[in-house]
C-alpha cells in the first residue's frame, strides 16, 4: 500500500482515480462493443479533433468554479469571437496570425468586462454570464448577420491541422514520434532532477525502483500515445489543436498547482473571508479567473471555427453546459475551492469518449444525451455520498491514505517520517 | 498531477490496444487507397451507408429518415442513419460523420445542419475512400463532395411563375395584369434561385406589358423577406397596398413559400381586397385547406421518399460500376467546385391535382381529401 502511495504520489482525490478507472472501464467496454473501433489511431485522432474546445473550456472553467463562481457566457463568447476572426479575414484580409491574435485580444476584452462586474461590482458572477450570453450571442448574430463565415484553409489549421509530415517515411508521422520522444526524454529528466533536488534538499528520497516504474509507466504511456497518434492513415498525425491543448494544460496545471496565485485561487474559493483576512485579493482572483475564462472561451471558438471551417450562427449554443459537466465529472465542487485542472480534463475525457462510444455503436443522439446526463448525476451523487458517509468510496479501503488533502506540493518533505527505518536513510543521505 | 492524468489515460490505452490489437498506418478504416476521382470507388452490397440528418425540426427531416431506412434496406446495404441534436446540432453531426467514418461507411450522405461547418469531416471521408452526398442542401467551400441529391429550385421558381399566369388566366381570361413580386431571405442561397427561375418565366411577360408590377418593384433586392419572416411580408404587402393599390386591383402576388403567402393573404383581407392569385411552396399542413378552399392558388411538393430514393439509388449506381447520370448546374456551384447533382423535379400543386399529388403521404393526402 504504501509502495503504492510512493508510485502515484499524494494529493490526488479519490475522485479523480474513481473517474480514471470510470475513463478505462468505458474505453474496456467500447472496445468490446465497437470491436477495438474506438482506440484506433484515426479514433483517438477525431476525438481529440472534436472535443478538444471543450476541454479547453473545462480548463478556464474549474479555475471559476474552484473561485466559487460559474460562468454561462463562454459560448456565446465562443461564438462572437469566432465570427469576429472571421470576419477579419473575409472583410479587412487579416492574415491567419493577426485574426487569433485580435480573437484573443476580444477574449480578454470580454473577460475584463465580465471580470469588472463581477469582481468590483460584485454583481453575482450567474447573473453577470447570464447577461454575457445573450449579450455576446446577440452581438454574434448581428456581426455576422445570422449566417455562416467561411475561414481561409491556411486559419483553419489551428482547429483541423496536423503535424506535417517530412522526412523518410517509416510508417509513423516523423513529427509526432519527434515530440513523443521528446516527452518520454523530458519525463526522465524531471524524474532524474527530482531525485537530484531532493537529496540536494535532504528530503526524503523515494527509493530508485519507485521511480524508475513510475517513470516507466509514463513513457509507456507516451509511446502508447505516439503510436496512436503517429500511426494514423497517411497526412494525419497529432492534431495541432491537441498541442495547444497539451500546452494549456501543462500551462494551467503549474498555474494552479505551483504557483501563490493558483493557491490564492483556492483559498478565495474555500472561504473567502479567510482568504481576505489572510491578505490574499480576493478582487484580483476574481477579476483574473473570470477574465482567464472569456479568454479560453476566445480560444475554444477560434479552434472551432478552425475545425469547422467556418463560423456559424448556431456556434457556441450549450458549450458552457458540456463544459461544466467535465468540470464537476471531474470531481469539482459547486460550493468552490475544491477541483483540479487535470481532474477536469479526465472528466472532460470521460464525457467526449462516452459520446464518441455511444456514436459509434450507433445510438441516437437524443438518447446519447440522457446518457450522458445520468453520467454526469451519478458521479456527482457517488462524489456527495462518499463525502457525507466520511469515507472516500468503495475504493477508499484500498486508498485510505490519501485521504487528507494536502495543499503543499512538497508534502513529502513535510511529512513526519512513518517508522523508524526512514530515518537512517535521511541521516545518510546528508 | 499531470503524470498520474497522463498515467490514467495510458493505462486505459494500453488496456484498450491490448483488447483490440494493434493497426499499421494507412491501413485503418476505409480503404484509404487513391480516392480522388469518385469513378474509382468500389461500393459493395451490404456495404454499410452513412445518413447523418439534420435535427427533427420537421416532419420532413422525420419523414426522410424512415425513407432512407426502407430505400437503403431494399438496395441491400446495411444503414446507419443520424439525427443531429436539435441542442447543438453542429457539433454533434460533425461527431456523427467521423463516426460514420471510423465504421468504415462507404458512402456518406449528409443533410447538412450548416453546410458551410463541415469541410474537416467531408475531407475525412473522401480520404477514406467513402462517396460524399450532399443531400437536398449542398455543402460549401470544399472539393470533397462528390454529388448533391436535391430538387430543381430554379425549376421551383420556373413553377411557381407559370402557376402564377395560369391562375391569373383561369379567373381573367386577357391581361394586363397588375402584379406584386415577393422573394425569400437573402441570407438563404436558395431564396435568390427560387426567384430567377420565376423571373425567367414573368420578366418577358412584363417586357411585353402583359404584366405589369405596379409598386415598380422588380429586383431580387427590392423584393426580399429578411429571415423568410412572415411578419416581414405581411407589413411589405400591406405598405404596398396602401400606396400603389387604393384605386387598382392586384390581380396576382409571387410568394416563395407557403408562410409568405398566407402573410400576404392576411395584408389583403386587412386591407379588403379581394384574394389575389398567389403561389406558394412547401405544402405546409396550414396552406393545404386554403389550396382547396381556393383562397392560396398553388404551392409546391418535393416527395421527400422520392429524394431519399435518388440519393441511394446514385449509390447503387455506383456500386454496380455505372456513372451516375447528373447534370452540371451552375446554381450548384459551392464556392469551390460545381458539384455534379442529381436534380429531381418538383411538383406543383393545386385545388385540382392535390389529392393525386399527395398520394404517398398519409398527413398531406387525408388534408387535400378533406379540403
Amino acid at each position: 500500500m504504501k509502495n503504492l502511495k510512493l508510485l502515484f504520489g499524494k494529493g490526488n482525490s479519490i475522485g479523480q482515480y474513481g473517474m480514471i478507472i470510470a475513463l478505462i472501464a468505458i474505453l474496456i467496454l467500447f472496445s468490446i462493443l465497437t470491436n477495438g473501433l474506438i482506440l484506433e489511431p484515426t479514433n483517438i485522432i477525431n476525438v481529440f479533433l472534436q472535443y478538444s474546445y471543450i476541454l479547453i473550456l473545462a480548463l478556464g472553467m474549474v479555475m471559476v468554479i474552484i473561485a466559487g463562481h460559474i460562468d454561462l457566457s463562454v459560448g456565446s463568447v465562443a461564438a462572437f469571437t469566432g465570427i469576429i476572426v472571421a470576419q477579419s479575414m473575409a472583410q479587412w484580409n487579416f492574415p491567419a496570425w493577426a485574426a487569433i491574435i485580435l480573437g484573443l485580444a476580444v477574449g480578454a476584452a470580454v473577460g475584463a468586462w465580465q471580470g469588472f462586474w463581477v469582481a468590483f461590482v460584485k454583481v453575482p458572477a450567474f447573473i453577470v454570464t447570464l447577461a454575457g450570453q445573450l449579450i455576446f450571442r446577440g452581438a454574434n448574430q448581428i456581426i455576422g448577420n445570422s449566417t455562416s463565415q467561411p475561414v481561409p484553409d491556411d486559419y483553419a489549421q489551428i482547429g483541423s491541422g496536423f503535424l506535417p509530415d517530412f522526412g523518410p517515411d517509416f510508417g509513423f508521422s516523423n513529427g509526432t514520434v519527434i515530440l513523443g520522444i521528446i516527452t518520454c526524454l523530458v519525463l526522465v529528466f524531471l524524474e532524474f532532477r527530482g531525485r537530484q533536488r531532493r537529496k540536494k534538499m535532504q528530503a526524503e528520497v523515494v527509493p530508485l525502483w519507485v521511480s524508475i516504474v513510475r517513470t516507466g509507466i509514463l513513457v509507456a504511456v507516451t509511446l502508447v500515445a505516439t503510436y496512436l497518434f503517429g500511426a494514423g492513415p497517411a497526412g494525419t498525425s497529432i492534431p495541432i489543436v491537441a498541442i495547444i491543448l497539451g500546452v494549456l494544460t501543462i500551462l494551467y496545471g503549474f498555474l494552479t498547482k505551483n504557483t501563490i496565485f493558483g493557491r490564492q485561487v483556492y483559498a478565495v474559493g474555500g472561504n473567502a473571508n479567510a482568504a481576505v483576512l489572510s491578505g490574499v485579493s480576493a478582487r484580483k482572483v476574481n477579476f483574473f479567473v473570470m477574465m482567464n475564462m472569456s479568454v479560453l472561451a476566445a480560444v475554444a471558438g477560434m479552434v472551432f471555427v478552425g475545425y469547422s471551417g467556418a463560423s456559424g450562427p448556431a456556434d457556441g449554443t450549450g458549450w458552457e453546459l458540456d463544459a461544466i459537466a467535465a468540470v464537476f465529472v471531474g470531481g469539482a465542487a459547486v460550493a468552490g475551492g475544491i477541483g483540479t485542472i487535470s481532474g477536469s480534463i479526465i472528466g472532460g475525457l470521460v464525457m467526449a469518449l462516452l459520446s464518441n462510444g455511444l456514436s459509434l455503436v450507433g445510438l441516437e443522439s437524443n438518447k446519447v444525451q440522457i446518457i450522458r446526463g445520468l453520467v454526469l448525476l451519478v458521479a456527482v451523487a457517488f462524489d456527495v455520498y462518499s463525502k457525507s458517509q466520511g469515507r472516500p468510496s468503495l475504493i477508499g479501503g484500498m486508498l485510505k491514505q490519501f485521504q487528507r488533502k494536502d495543499t503543499e506540493q512538497n508534502t513529502v518533505a513535510a511529512q513526519q517520517p512513518r517508522s523508524i527505518e526512514d530515518q537512517p536513510e535521511k541521516v545518510n543521505s546528508q | 498531477m499531470r503524470k498520474k492524468l497522463i498515467a490514467g489515460i495510458g493505462l486505459a490505452l494500453v488496456a484498450g490496444l491490448a483488447l483490440s490489437g494493434c493497426s499499421a498506418r494507412g491501413n485503418d478504416t476505409g480503404s484509404g487507397s487513391s480516392s480522388d476521382g469518385a469513378s474509382n470507388v468500389k461500393i459493395e452490397k451490404g456495404a454499410l451507408i452513412g445518413v447523418a440528418l439534420p435535427a427533427k425540426t420537421s416532419q420532413n427531416w422525420v419523414l426522410a429518415g424512415a425513407a432512407f431506412e426502407k430505400s437503403i434496406k431494399d438496395a441491400g446495404f446495411k444503414a446507419d442513419i443520424q439525427y443531429a441534436n436539435a441542442g447543438n446540432p453542429v457539433p454533434d453531426q460533425q461527431a456523427q460523420i467521423q463516426s460514420m467514418v471510423t465504421k468504415g461507411a462507404k458512402a456518406i450522405i449528409v443533410g447538412a445542419a450548416d453546410g458551410s461547418q463541415l469541410g474537416t469531416q467531408v475531407a475525412a471521408a473522401k480520404k477514406s475512400g467513402a462517396v460524399v452526398i450532399a443531400w437536398d442542401r449542398n455543402i460549401l467551400n470544399t472539393t470533397n463532395v462528390d454529388y448533391y441529391v436535391a430538387f430543381n429550385n430554379f425549376k421551383v421558381g420556373q413553377l411557381q411563375g407559370q402557376a402564377l399566369l395560369d391562375g391569373m388566366k383561369a379567373k381573367k381570361s386577357s391581361g394586363p395584369y397588375n402584379i406584386e413580386l415577393f422573394s425569400g431571405s437573402p441570407d438563404d442561397a436558395n431564396a435568390k434561385v427560387f426567384f430567377n427561375g420565376a423571373m425567367d418565366v414573368l420578366q418577358p411577360k412584363i417586357d411585353d406589358g402583359t404584366l405589369k408590377v405596379v409598386s415598380g418593384r422588380t429586383s431580387f433586392s427590392e423584393t426580399n423577406t429578411q429571415g423568410w419572416l412572415a411578419q416581414n411580408a405581411q407589413s411589405r404587402m400591406t405598405d404596398i397596398l396602401t400606396k400603389s393599390y387604393t384605386n387598382t386591383e392586384l390581380d396576382g402576388v409571387l410568394s416563395p413559400n407557403d408562410t409568405l403567402a398566407r402573410a400576404i393573404l392576411t395584408a389583403t383581407k386587412a386591407a379588403g381586397k379581394p384574394n389575389p392569385v398567389v403561389t406558394g411552396q412547401d405544402s405546409e399542413t396550414a396552406s393545404i385547406p386554403l389550396i382547396m378552399q381556393g383562397e392560396q392558388y398553388s404551392t409546391i411538393y418535393k416527395n421527400t421518399t422520392e429524394e431519399a430514393q435518388a440519393a441511394i439509388d446514385l449509390v447503387s449506381d455506383l456500386a454496380d460500376g455505372k456513372t451516375p447520370k447528373t447534370t452540371e448546374d451552375k446554381n450548384n456551384d459551392n464556392g469551390k467546385k460545381v458539384v455534379p447533382a442529381v436534380e429531381l423535379t418538383p411538383i406543383l400543386v393545386t385545388k385540382e391535382n392535390a389529392v393525386e399529388a399527395y398520394k404517398g403521404n398519409d398527413t398531406l393526402e387525408e388534408l387535400a381529401k378533406k379540403g
